[in-house]
């Protein structure tokens, strides 16, 4: 579902396609013993970031597991390790390929759009053999049966995939070798066929169609979350990032006075972008900063530029302290003051060593919405790359630093916006229930009964949109 | 006053600190069904840390805590108050703080994570004093590793300190960095003296644990740690509740019911707030109330049956009160500056004083430097001396960079005559008397502070120190313990080995009132652990049975 420059892609590869001749299946041109070929396929599957959910919570790589909760049922994740009754160890290449491009079980059975086929259709044919000969070889088949996905009648009939894949097949694979390509081409290359980056950060339509070249990275909501415009908009994108601060972003997670990555951004960091070369991340980040500028006209100045360090003005003198049980409602300030001043400091400035934060000059703060900055006060931050564990706690339902109520973070949220961002947005207790929720339904989901109605392969187009969007919750919940 | 409703549960515990929480915790995990009475409210960390924040005494490790009506807890450690009832020659040291929330007391502790000596467990046997404990170090260094990580404690590897109490395992994290001041004096005691300064244990996160962020110093451990870095028993709750069991807040329990023979507890009573009656039945009791609070609910519970209390055959019940009574010195450095103040509240010990063959004369000790920030005590001395305007100010900068604060932990022993009884002249609003404790410093204990007493005055001496202010007498260090003591023998002890109580088989008792001997290092870790090994007990028999 890569939209936008396709064609483009055909022209820049075709002639690598001509020079170097690979057909499909064939071994590469460039002789890789195998075990070469097998870290490069371990080093793909990372890219791919094929462990997010194929790992159940606490579970063994690969082993599958994770259940995806859908209205239609559970969508469970299967055993990709090579065992051969319960993994994918009697695949052949060419039935591995159909999987990851087609969406083709060995069995022939449709798989659900879950598995993000119509991405990984674009990956060229020396990394599909990589990756097969790595999760053959590399990868220690371990037996697991996995609970059967069972969804209700009628979407547990997996052929009416057909249609549905009529209307949505993903772009062709990418010509030649992409070890070859140059640094944009490989940029482009790993941003889109290994489906990082317009997974999250590109608007969908109704049906999950083509997108116009128009939105592409242009910043949606998701899951409560928002993945913002990454497009080199100055004010709207990342147009005032450097190549290097998009690569230490990518490796680390932050970039001090610019962001900090939490949420699925902080799990992708944590799980593929910080083990990825430098040369790859130069490569993405260089391709990231020529795509087509999106401007949104709300935006007056670059997200990552708002707001100075500010000293609340607290009054101290109260008459009487209050009786331990009387949990009496407090301001905006009082809450900042009482539950994130002792790490990002009264005025926002964050520890001088970075260890935490500042609030201002900070794109979460400063973002045109508040979807990031309600979700990080929930849900904290949890990011782990390269033996650096970072954690900010969450002040949701489950803390067990500080429980605030909605209406509490719904205050906090508009004092630290007002405050050291760009301002207050007046979000109220619903508008955090929603987003810590997951965000507001698609109106999909409520026009379903319409649309099975209507016809079903609108009711398969709408239930791979429904696939779709709880695979991305459940990659959030993980 | 009517029994209203009726409820029931496999497990009913009483008081929902680190103890009765770490209990519910692991039954409820196990599929048991647990009810958890809680005499005090449920509080929140960001309105205790606005009342710390608005108060002016910041040492006053209580006063951000004023109590509810039905669940008076003490005002301050070492304050007259008007709940806890002191009596004796020492009745001041034994004025103790300690909270009753929803959490416990561990809202306001230091993290000191300590595990017991061997030979602390064998008082008697080796040194011919005090009581020994039912069981020995072996027995319980399984939960003590559990409740290690339960609670996740940072302390020091083997190779970094060995604190003499033998290791299955290394510390779930690293040790604590010792702050500026605590390295400071660590190297001069190393360079001057014979004595040892070692890192101590902290429940208090070196890094993300639990889902809960890396300390950073914020030195407000005592009274509340703004960023839930330390261990707070509000966490093990948070952990029993998601894991099913039921926590009710405003149960304040104020009598068990034994069955006809005597040998089983069937059901406990609880006043709410308006002094509605409710009984709780189930298969097998906890208390775990706190030393001074579980003591005085079995003395409270007294019947026809149980004339003296209910676990009472033995008089024992709300004797051999204990503590680590301790002494406290505050003087000014002449040496370098330490800039106290900075880094948790507690990094470092001296733990040369900890055991030794001179135990079976006198107590055993350690000694903090407190790093709590000074700068109140370096002004009310600069304004005593008559300081004023630029001279004044430059007085307490001095005097905040330079002030020592030093206090013991001395070893108590088990003395039958030092004894909590119901007060006979105070009650509270429900009618539930006060408790009162009449002490009297053991002499062992006194030997001990004199001991403590001169390595203070040594070791001012090496810091080329002045103005020293002695805290009058002694200062209650809030470990009290000993009230339902343990002990094979069932007529002179209430407690076995189990934390099992002699008269009733279904009852357990969770909390420093079964200790033996008290020790010196600070005595949750111990708590926490023995509570581990009753759920083990209360698994072992409930889900095998």
């Amino acid at each position: 579902m890569r939209e936008g420059n396709k064609a483009g892609i055909r022209r820049l590869f075709l002639p690598a396609a001509i020079a170097s001749g690979v057909l499909f299946g064939a071994q590469s041109a460039r002789a890789e013993d195998q075990a070469t070929t097998i870290s490069r396929g371990a080093y793909l599957a990372t890219a791919g970031d094929c462990v997010a959910c194929h790992t159940k919570p606490g579970g063994a790589p690969f082993a599958g597991g994770l259940v995806i909760a859908s209205p239609m049922g559970g969508i469970v994740a299967s055993n990709i390790t090579p065992d051969p009754d319960t993994g994918i160890g009697k695949y052949t290449e060419e039935e591995f390929a159909n999987a990851l491009r087609k969406g083709i079980r060995r069995d022939g059975a449709h798989l659900y759009p879950a598995m993000p086929y119509t991405a990984y259709s674009e990956i060229a044919d020396t990394d599909i053999h990589a990756l097969y000969v790595y999760f053959m070889h590399g990868v220690a088949p371990l037996r697991q049966d996995n609970p059967k996905t069972e969804l209700k009648f009628p979407f547990n009939i997996r052929a009416m995939m057909i249609s549905w894949n009529l209307l949505f097949a993903g772009p062709p694979a990418a010509k030649g070798d992409p070890q070859t390509y140059s640094k944009i081409e490989r940029g482009h290359y790993l941003a889109d066929a290994l489906g990082h980056c317009g997974t999250c950060h590109t608007p969908r339509n109704f049906l999950m169609g083509e997108r116009s070249s128009s939105a592409y990275l242009g910043g949606t909501p998701l899951a409560g979350w928002y993945a913002p415009n990454i497009t080199p908009s100055m004010n709207s994108g990342i147009g005032d990032w450097s190549e290097d601060d998009l690569v230490q972003y990518l490796r680390t997670g932050s970039v001090p006075g610019r962001a900090q990555a939490a949420g699925m951004m902080g799990e992708a960091v944590e799980h593929s972008f910080s083990k990825l070369t430098d040369e790859d991340l130069h490569a993405i980040a260089a391709y990231i900063r020529q795509i087509p500028k999106i401007e949104d006209s709300q935006a007056k100045q670059p997200r990552d530029r708002f707001g100075v360090a500010v000293q609340p003005i607290v009054d101290l003198q109260k008459p009487k302290l209050d009786r331990e049980d009387d949990l009496f409602p407090m301001d905006g300030e009082r809450i900042y003051v009482n539950n994130c001043a002792a790490c990002h400091g009264l005025d926002g400035a964050g520890a001088a060593d970075h260890f935490t934060p500042s609030l201002s000059s900070n794109a979460v703060v400063g973002a045109p919405g508040a979807d990031n900055l309600i979700m990080a006060i929930v849900n904290g931050v949890d990011r782990t790359t390269n033996g650096h564990h970072v954690l900010m706690p969450g002040f949701g339902p489950t803390s067990d630093v500080q429980r605030l109520s909605d209406t509490d973070v719904a205050k906090l949220t508009n004092y630290v916006s007002g405050t050291f961002g760009s301002g207050d947005h007046h979000v109220t207790a619903q508008d955090v229930k929603v987003a810590r929720e997951g965000g507001p339904l698609p109106a999909l989901v409520k026009d379903m009964p319409a649309l099975i109605g209507a016809g079903v392969i609108a009711a398969f187009a709408a239930m791979s949109c429904l696939i779709w969007w709880f695979r991305r919750r459940t990659q959030k919940q993980k | 006053m009517s029994s209203s409703n009726s409820l029931s549960a496999d497990v009913v515990i009483v008081g929902s600190g680190v103890a009765g929480a770490s209990i519910a915790n692991e039954l409820a995990r196990a599929g048991l069904s647990v009810i958890v009475l809680e005499a005090g409210p449920r509080i929140d960390r960001q309105h205790i840390l606005e009342n710390f924040r608005t108060t002016e005494n910041k040492g006053a490790y209580q006063l951000p805590y004023p109590p509810v009506p039905w669940a008076m807890h003490p005002p301050d450690q070492g304050s007259p108050n008007g709940y806890l009832h002191t009596t004796g020659p020492d009745g001041a040291a034994y004025q103790q703080g300690y909270l009753r929330v929803v959490g416990g007391t561990t809202w306001h502790w230091a993290g000191c994570a300590w595990r017991y000596l061997p030979s602390d467990f064998e008082l008697h046997s080796r040194y011919g004093v005090g009581r020994d404990w039912a069981i020995k170090y072996d027995d319980l260094e399984p939960f003590y590793y559990q409740a290690e990580v339960m609670m996740g404690v940072a302390g020091p590897n083997m190779d970094v300190d060995d604190l003499g109490s033998p290791r299955s395992h290394n510390y779930p994290m690293k040790e604590v960095p010792l702050s500026y001041g605590a390295d400071q004096f660590r190297k001069l005691i190393h360079e001057k003296t014979n004595y040892r300064v070692v890192h101590e244990p902290q429940a208090r996160n070196t890094r993300p644990y639990d889902k809960r962020p890396t300390c950073e110093g914020n030195n407000n451990c005592m009274p509340i740690c703004p960023i839930g870095a330390m261990y707070n028993g509000i966490h093990s709750v948070n952990h029993a509740e998601a894991a099913g069991a039921r926590i009710i807040p405003n149960a304040v329990v104020y009598r068990l019911e034994t069955d006809a023979s005597n040998k089983k507890v069937v059901a406990v009573n609880y006043y709410d707030p308006d002094k509605n009656s409710h009984r709780v039945t189930g298969k097998f009791f906890v208390v775990a109330a706190h030393c001074i609070e579980s003591a005085k609910l079995l003395l409270l519970s007294a019947d026809d049956k149980n004339p003296r209390g209910i676990a009472n055959s033995s008089d024992q019940v709300g004797r051999n009160m204990m503590d680590h009574t301790g002494v406290q010195l505050s003087f000014m450095s002449g040496n370098d500056s330490l800039w106290p103040g900075r880094g948790p509240l507690l990094t470092s010990i001296i733990d040369s004083f900890r055991d030794g063959p001179w135990r079976s004369e006198r107590g055993a000790y350690l000694v903090h430097m407190v790093d709590d920030n000074q700068v109140d005590f370096a002004t009310g001395l600069a304004i005593a001396k008559g300081y004023v305007g630029k001279e004044l100010e430059e007085q307490i900068r001095y005097g905040s960079s330079h002030a020592v604060r030093l206090f013991s932990h001395n070893e108590g022993i088990a003395d039958p005559d030092n004894r909590l009884t119901l007060s006979k002249t105070h009650k509270d609003v429900l009618g539930i008397p006060h408790p009162e404790v009449y002490y009297k410093l053991p002499e062992y204990t006194v030997k001990s502070c004199d001991h403590t007493k001169e390595l203070f005055k040594e070791l001012m001496a090496l810091m080329s120190g002045t103005d020293p202010q002695w805290t009058k007498g002694y200062f209650p260090q809030c470990h009290p313990s000993g009230s339902t003591i343990m002990g094979t023998d069932p007529t002179n002890s209430v407690v076995d080995g189990e934390c099992r109580t002699h008269d009733h088989e279904n009852l357990f008792v969770a909390s420093s009132a079964v200790f033996s001997s008290v020790g010196t290092g600070n005595i949750t870790l111990t708590i926490a652990a023995l509570a581990l090994r009753v759920a083990a007990s209360l698994k072992k028999e409930m889900l095998h049975a």
